[in-house]
């Protein structure tokens, strides 16, 4: 009782004495408001503050209910979610099923063109049983497999009536999130205000978030060293290094976005999973975090290594062990005992162009000879887009579930599998993999397919890198995600 | 100069600045990768039908031709479309942007011209003096150092030692006075300093051509004070090269906008020009050159003009 009443006051005067507002810089200003649009991160870290999905990510990228109290999968064609009662729009207006419904109707109407219908396209039907229950019906087995996709932001729910209204969603929001948009002055600032209706009792604390947009990392270091701002993304480790941890607040975590080489697998000589294979065993990892990330970022293998319910561990592939011998036997099997020639495209962002010096100066040990193509970003992604490389270097968004992670990469066809990788048991398992609804099954196959992703090796994961958020000292309650999320914003007080 | 010279030299610009706005149409289009693939990036969501229907909505199947007469045609009539990657009116979106630019332009300027004259005058005044020579090499180090370096050396060095003072965060004038020079100070002195640089060198020669001139002597001889003879008798005449390079440097300050706006975080119209070019927004490109070509060839006739009211003896005609 008395801990409990001690507990009670001090977050009272948390919340009393915590100044309300906080000044954040980031790298990239939004491209758009409409949640089921956008699909630039710099939209979503500002749009998840405002809006709300059925679920939400916890600490440790747990799906938890969100505006969905709770959901049930009876069948691995069905999910029912039973939505939160006394939830209220920013604009006054109650939260209804039909509102719900409405969202996803509207995601799923050719119209919109909207990304998240990717995920949603085995949707049979949308239907609401009652006043507070919606039924997703699905055309294949693959209930579980569709679950992460609520929490993210391409999922959110919008009001109806605000929508009917003739609203443009791209410049006007109205969502159930803790913050709702006050200001934007483009180019500048965008002010987030405290959500009076926001359904969890306590939050958010802060009266107000202002996201000031600072393109360059030398300004944001000025800007926080100079006290303009009380928190901000910085990109390069070294930079964090200039903040003493007496000072600032250093949150730091390992993305779930990963660092890899392409490898157009049609093209002599990668037509030869060997040869994709011989690289594996050529290139030092731990030598490309250790010059490239100055050692602040994990070796990766197809899922991130803290996702520990998927990920099989790094160590556990023999190919991550640095072996140059066993890379040139593999070369001569081929049929390439002196090596060859070939290019690697890459861009100068997020430090590519390094990591592809790095692995440059590697193959040349076992006799292959890289030239480097180094290209503006939009020049990439056309080359990227029509499959026009040997090999790429770049990083792609990873996911918590292994479905979202795999199947679009690897799938033949796939929407994003450049490498043009074509293997009827890798499809097999993704088709498995989805279909099935028992985590101890899907745990298995999922194994499998990473085994066999690194042997037929389209893509070479390298690393995640570490992301970083420095603060104030006086900044507490704020934790980074490994989706980069600053959901926990909501949480976060200034003493 | 007469009603009939402007008219006939607005005249005359006007191919100039379409061949300008045709040559960046054709330049930014020969770059590969669209706003469709810059939206999409590497993580593309979409399907082959819904990429080919955006294609369709920006208008970007069209034949190139096609598209450049659409859109000169909309920006005759002054509707300069909308911005393909955010969805705003052009027109807004500049007009928004521009006050923070042409700020920042004038008051660059005014650094420039102030200092840039008055230690020109010095160091032709005190020739081969020591004064003279450390004049010389601030100029050398103006002329030769980037100004985003120069912006950094700010920035560390203001960050540091003046913890109190502003250095990052528009505030728009309307708001604060005070806080919107501050956060102009700093980039306003970067690129005011460069050019300043310029116009000492000119400022030095010119003023060194007229002080060998004869009625300068004659006017010594009479007696005229010191001050006097610099600044009523020479320095009027010495001012129509520092005019010249005054407006070709306005020219170019556009240009350092780009790089300061954006490591100052100014949301000017140069990092608006910069993220369009990065995003592929061709219609916010186009109408940028559009203005910033009009801007310039409206500052040259400016500048003429000026030479008239300097020396009598320039006549436009």
């Amino acid at each position: 009782m008395k801990r409990s009443l001690v507990a009670f006051v001090l977050f009272v005067s948390v919340v009393l004495l915590a100044s309300g507002k906080l000044t954040i810089a980031v790298d990239v200003e939004p491209v758009g408001l409409d949640p089921h649009l956008v699909t630039a991160f710099a939209s979503h870290r500002i749009l998840e503050n405002i809006y709300d999905g059925l679920l939400r990510f916890g600490e440790n990228l747990e799906l938890l209910p969100n505006l969905a109290e709770g959901y049930e999968i009876p069948d691995p064609y069905t999910i029912v979610f039973r939505i939160r009662q006394n939830v209220k729009f920013h604009d006054g207006t109650p939260l209804t099923v039909e509102d719900v419904i409405f969202s996803f109707r509207r995601i799923l109407d050719p119209e919109t063109k909207s990304p998240a219908a990717a995920f949603y396209q085995d949707v049979e039907s949308i239907e609401a049983i009652d006043e507070r229950t919606v039924k997703f019906k699905l055309k294949k087995p693959m209930a579980s497999a569709i679950l992460p996709n609520f929490a993210g932001v391409n999922s959110s729910i919008i009001s109806k009536k605000f929508f009917e209204s003739g609203k443009n969603l791209q410049l006007e929001t109205n969502g159930t999130g803790p913050f709702y948009l006050a200001e934007y002055v483009a180019g500048n600032y965008i002010v987030l205000k405290k959500n009076p209706y926001y359904f969890v009792q306590g939050q958010p604390i802060l009266d107000e978030i202002k996201f000031v947009f600072m393109p360059e990392e030398l300004s944001r270091v000025a800007a926080l060293k100079n006290r303009d701002v009380d928190m901000a993304k910085i990109s390069e480790p070294l930079n964090v290094r200039q903040f003493s941890t007496d000072k600032y607040n250093v949150f730091k975590s390992a993305t779930l976005s990963y660092y890899l080489i392409g490898i157009n697998t049609t093209r002599k000589p990668f037509d030869d999973p060997r040869v994709r294979n011989a690289l594996n065993y050529a290139i030092n990892r731990d030598a490309i975090v250790k010059t490239v990330a100055f050692g602040e970022g994990v070796v990766t293998g197809p899922m991130h290594p803290s996702i520990k319910a998927w990920a099989l561990p790094p160590e556990e592939f023999e190919e991550y062990k640095y072996n140059p011998t066993k890379a040139k036997e593999l070369l001569a099997q081929a049929g390439y005992p002196s090596g060859f020639e070939f290019s690697i495209v890459t861009s100068a962002r997020y430090n590519f162009d390094k990591v592809a010096q790095v692995i440059q100066a590697q193959l040349a040990q076992i006799g292959v000879k890289v030239n480097i193509e180094l290209v503006e970003w939009g020049i990439f992604i056309k080359r990227w887009r029509e499959s026009d490389f040997d090999a790429f270097i770049s990083m792609n968004s990873g996911s918590m579930e292994p479905d979202i992670q795999f199947y679009r990469h690897f799938k033949t066809g796939g929407s994003t599998n450049v490498f043009k990788f074509s293997n009827p048991r890798v499809d097999e398992l993704l088709e498995l993999g989805r279909s099935t609804v028992d985590t101890e099954k899907r745990k298995q196959i999922y194994s499998e397919l990473q085994r066999l992703l690194v042997k037929e090796s389209p893509v070479i994961f390298l690393y995640c890198a570490n992301q970083f958020f420095v603060a104030d000292k006086s900044v507490e309650g704020f934790k980074l995600l490994p989706n980069e999320s600053l959901i926990f914003l909501r949480e976060t007080y200034k003493k | 100069m007469t009603l009939g010279y402007v008219l006939r030299r607005i005249l005359v610009s006007v191919p100039t600045v379409l061949l300008v706005v045709l040559m960046v149409f054709v330049a930014i289009h020969l770059v590969p990768g669209t706003v469709v693939d810059m939206m999409l990036g590497t993580q593309n969501y979409l399907t082959e039908e819904q990429i080919r229907q955006l294609y369709t909505q920006y208008g970007l199947d069209k034949p190139l031709i096609v598209q450049y007469f659409a859109w000169l045609k909309n920006t005759v009539s002054f509707n300069f479309g909308v911005s393909l990657r955010t969805g705003k009116p052009v027109l807004q979106l500049i007009l928004n942007r521009l006050p923070v630019t042409l700020e920042l332009a004038a008051l660059s300027m005014v650094i420039a011209l102030t200092l840039g004259i008055v230690l020109g005058v010095a160091s032709a005044v005190k020739r081969n003096s020591f004064a003279d020579d450390i004049i010389k090499v601030f100029s050398l180090i103006g002329i030769s150092s980037p100004a985003f370096w120069i912006g950094s050396i700010f920035i560390v060095l203001f960050s540091g030692l003046f913890r109190e003072f502003n250095i990052f965060g528009y505030v728009p004038i309307n708001h604060d006075p005070l806080k919107n020079l501050q956060s102009m100070f700093l980039p306003s002195l970067t690129l005011g300093l460069m050019i300043c640089a310029q116009i000492v060198r000119v400022t030095r020669a010119s003023m060194l051509d007229v002080l060998r001139q004869e009625y300068i002597k004659t006017a010594m001889a009479k007696g005229v004070s010191r001050t006097a003879l610099i600044f009523k008798h020479a320095l009027k005449n010495a001012l129509i090269p520092i005019v010249t390079v005054s407006g070709i440097q306005l020219g170019y300050l556009i240009g350092g906008t780009i790089v300061i706006e954006n490591l100052f975080a100014l949301p000017g119209l140069g990092r608006l020009l910069l993220q369009a070019v990065n995003e592929r927004d061709y219609p916010v490109v186009q109408s940028i050159v559009l203005f910033v070509a009009i801007m310039i060839v409206a500052l040259n006739i400016l500048i003429d003009f000026v030479y008239t009211l300097l020396d009598p003896r320039v006549e436009l005609k």
